[in-house]
């Protein structure tokens, strides 16, 4: 479960989040959706701790990210938008790497099986600098689920994946326990695995509803969300 | 029209402006110490050139030295504005010529590193103007010019070639250069600029065998040595397995054999290869002891500060995930700065290779003050990356903690050699010294580890 508690962050004069408020349950798949610069990378930053911010608090299970940061983090799976690695190391030696620091005792069979499944197995002894994109983001989602997170922030996360991985990525978030937060801007993505969205805009957050509920009202997420943004 | 040549030339003003904007400090006291390097440079030249008191160093020397350097930052420069620069995939894909595109980039840098030329050589013609010394040399001052040119064309063909699956293609390039070492005549080069012309037009023409080149390098021989470790260990190995694989390790060994064995040969025949006779009696007597100190301050620069700062340095897009895990600041900087004691063995050569020249009377001070100045360049440069997380190629930066561990470690050295001289257990006093050190290089990585959790807080 994650909690955020009147988080503000400001870039400057600019301000990309403002006392925005979410309560990310269990057993739930959450979107974030918005336009570009509306705040969604931004607050996944904040809630892995990798970005500061000014007022608030995150609670991730129980534990304040600021305060308790290694014990929130241990609970945490992240992708980020554009997963930048080491590019001298290969894919398996920066999964170990990840595994070592997560302390993951059963790391080997883990990233066989997961990199079997989403197809960069056969590319783990090449050096990441080599790696396309896509070949990119299946190690990083390799990284983030690992170790079984109950909490899983992933921003765009099916973004540049051949349609076989986008589709065992899409099961695997569905049939995840735990909570799942992604932030996109795919309407189609959302209506086929999220429960609920939240809409930002300019770093507020303008409306949330179940996802079903808007299809259901609207037709499809895409008119859902064009309506509501209007 | 050159919207290519504008782009890069902006987003090199800005970028530059941004840094000066976010670490004023740090660019007054580069400034400052540009000025005051200009002004040795012109007493150098005015010593040298003007009284002639006898030093060894000829014009050709200079211009050879001032060849390399606009060569190099050329093949650089080159490298990361065109051969792996993917914002350049934008201007490659419209109608408008790739050849085009990459001599416009060429010529951007070609611009920069005239414009860097020109400043220079006019600040030094300026001080030794506002010093009423007379350096009225018109045709030196253009074969420099034209050797600058040169540099930049054979700098680019470099870098094009290079980087590309066809290498051979260096080879007329890189027979201009043996010749042009090999006979060491400004007119030389200056003589063989339209060749380099030629050569690297006709590299730009084959430009694009070289834009995003990249080799596959499967490493499965290394997979075995792949397991799950501790924390330290596990950042240790990461930063080892980087520095071997970009062959840092192998050129940190090299340095410090040749700076050993330099130093070393100055220490026995640099008074009388380099000081003038009439002045010879005067610094003879500092002289060995001041090419002692120059070798290690080399080699620590190299293999412990460079490093040392690009531990945080180089993490700027990868930072994500060093700050997601679950791993404390302490055990970040604890494992990476460990790496630097593999580092540290690097610099070790250095001493037998000096002893050749210096015999083994010193041996105790020659160690003592390579880890000093080791575990000093260490302190120094660590909390420094930290702070400064992401600005990689910041050369100021570096400058900066050169210039202070220059003193550090100099008035070290003089303190150093005053004990050896004075006290019966030298060996005792250095041995205390070293353990405070390392007290304050704790104090440091302690540092080091508050700046990391501030820049998260």
């Amino acid at each position: 479960m994650i909690t955020v508690n009147n988080l503000t962050k400001s870039y400057g004069k600019i301000t990309a989040l403002n006392n925005v408020n979410f309560k990310f349950d269990n057993s739930h798949v959450i979107a974030i959706m918005g336009e570009n610069g509306a705040g969604k990378t931004t607050l996944l930053k904040i809630c892995t701790g990798i970005l500061p911010f000014d007022h608030g608090e995150i609670i991730i299970d129980g534990y304040s990210i600021i305060k308790d940061s290694i014990k929130a983090r241990e609970q945490i799976g992240y992708l980020p938008e554009m997963p930048d690695m080491y590019d001298r190391l290969t894919g398996r030696e920066f999964l170990f790497y990840i595994g070592s620091l997560r302390k993951l005792n059963d790391a080997e069979s883990k990233i066989n099986e997961i990199t079997k499944l989403i197809g960069i197995y056969d590319f783990l002894d090449y050096e990441i600098g080599s790696y396309s994109k896509g070949m990119k983001q299946k190690i990083s989602m390799t990284s983030a689920i690992m170790h079984n997170p109950t909490n899983l922030l992933l921003d765009e996360p099916v973004y540049g994946l051949d349609p076989l991985t986008s589709k065992t990525i899409r099961d695997f978030i569905r049939n995840k326990k735990g909570t799942t937060v992604i932030a996109t801007h795919s309407t189609q993505l959302v209506e086929q695995i999220a429960d609920l969205v939240y809409i930002l805009m300019r770093g507020r957050v303008i409306h949330f509803e179940d996802v079903s509920k808007l299809v259901s009202k609207y037709g499809s997420m895409e008119e859902a969300y064009f309506n509501i943004k209007d | 029209m050159f919207e290519t040549i504008k782009v890069i030339l902006k987003e090199n003003t800005r970028n530059i402006f941004k840094k000066i904007k976010e670490t004023p400090v740090l660019y007054f006291l580069f400034t400052c110490m540009i000025l005051f390097s200009v002004v040795v440079f012109v007493y150098a030249a005015y010593f040298m050139t003007v009284i002639d008191i006898g030093f060894d160093i000829r014009i050709e020397d200079v211009f050879f030295t001032v060849f390399f350097v606009f060569m190099s930052k050329t093949i650089a420069d080159f490298h990361n504005h065109f051969v792996k620069s993917q914002p350049v995939s934008y201007s490659l894909a419209t109608q408008v010529n790739q050849k085009r595109t990459i001599s416009e980039i060429f010529l951007a840098i070609f611009l920069i590193q005239i414009f860097i030329w020109l400043s220079f050589s006019t600040l030094f013609l300026l001080i030794a103007a506002s010093f009423r010394i007379n350096i009225a040399y018109p045709l030196e001052y253009m074969f420099f010019t034209l050797g600058v040119i040169s540099a930049v064309f054979v700098g680019g063909a470099i870098s094009i070639n290079f980087f590309s699956t066809k290498r051979y293609r260096l080879i007329p390039t890189l027979i201009l250069l043996g010749f042009a070492f090999q006979s060491r005549t400004i007119l030389f080069v200056v003589l063989t600029l339209p060749l380099a012309i030629l050569h690297a037009s006709w590299s730009i023409k084959n430009g694009m065998n070289s834009y995003l080149f990249s080799k596959r390098k499967e490493r499965t021989k290394e997979s075995s040595q792949v397991k799950i470790r501790n924390i330290l260990k596990t950042q240790f190995y990461r930063e080892i397995i980087v520095l071997w694989r970009e062959k840092l390790l192998l050129s940190f060994i090299i340095t410090s054999v040749v700076t050993g064995f330099f130093s070393g040969y100055f220490y026995v025949y640099g008074d009388e290869i380099l000081i003038p006779e009439i002045i010879r009696k005067s610094v003879s007597g500092f002289l060995p002891a001041m090419f002692v100190f120059l070798g290690i301050y080399v080699v620590i620069i190299y293999t412990a500060v460079f490093p040392g700062l690009n531990l945080f340095l180089n993490e700027e897009k990868t930072m994500w995930i060093i700050r997601h895990l679950p791993v404390e600041n302490d055990a970040i900087i604890y494992g990476k700065t460990s790496a630097l004691t593999l580092c540290f063995l690097t610099s070790i050569p250095f001493i037998p290779y000096i002893s050749i020249f210096m015999g083994l009377d010193r041996i105790v001070f020659l160690f003592w003050l390579l880890i000093f100045s080791y575990i000093a360049g260490v302190i120094v440069s660590v909390p420094l990356g930290v702070k400064y997380v992401g600005k990689k190629s910041d050369i100021m930066l570096l400058y900066s903690v050169a210039m202070l561990l220059f003193v550090i470690i100099g008035t070290m050295a003089s303190i150093g050699t005053f004990i050896e001289e004075n006290y019966n257990y030298a060996f005792l006093v250095f041995f205390i010294i070293i353990l405070i050190e390392i007290l304050i290089l704790f104090i440091s990585l302690k540092i080091s580890s508050k700046i990391l959790s501030l820049n998260n807080s």
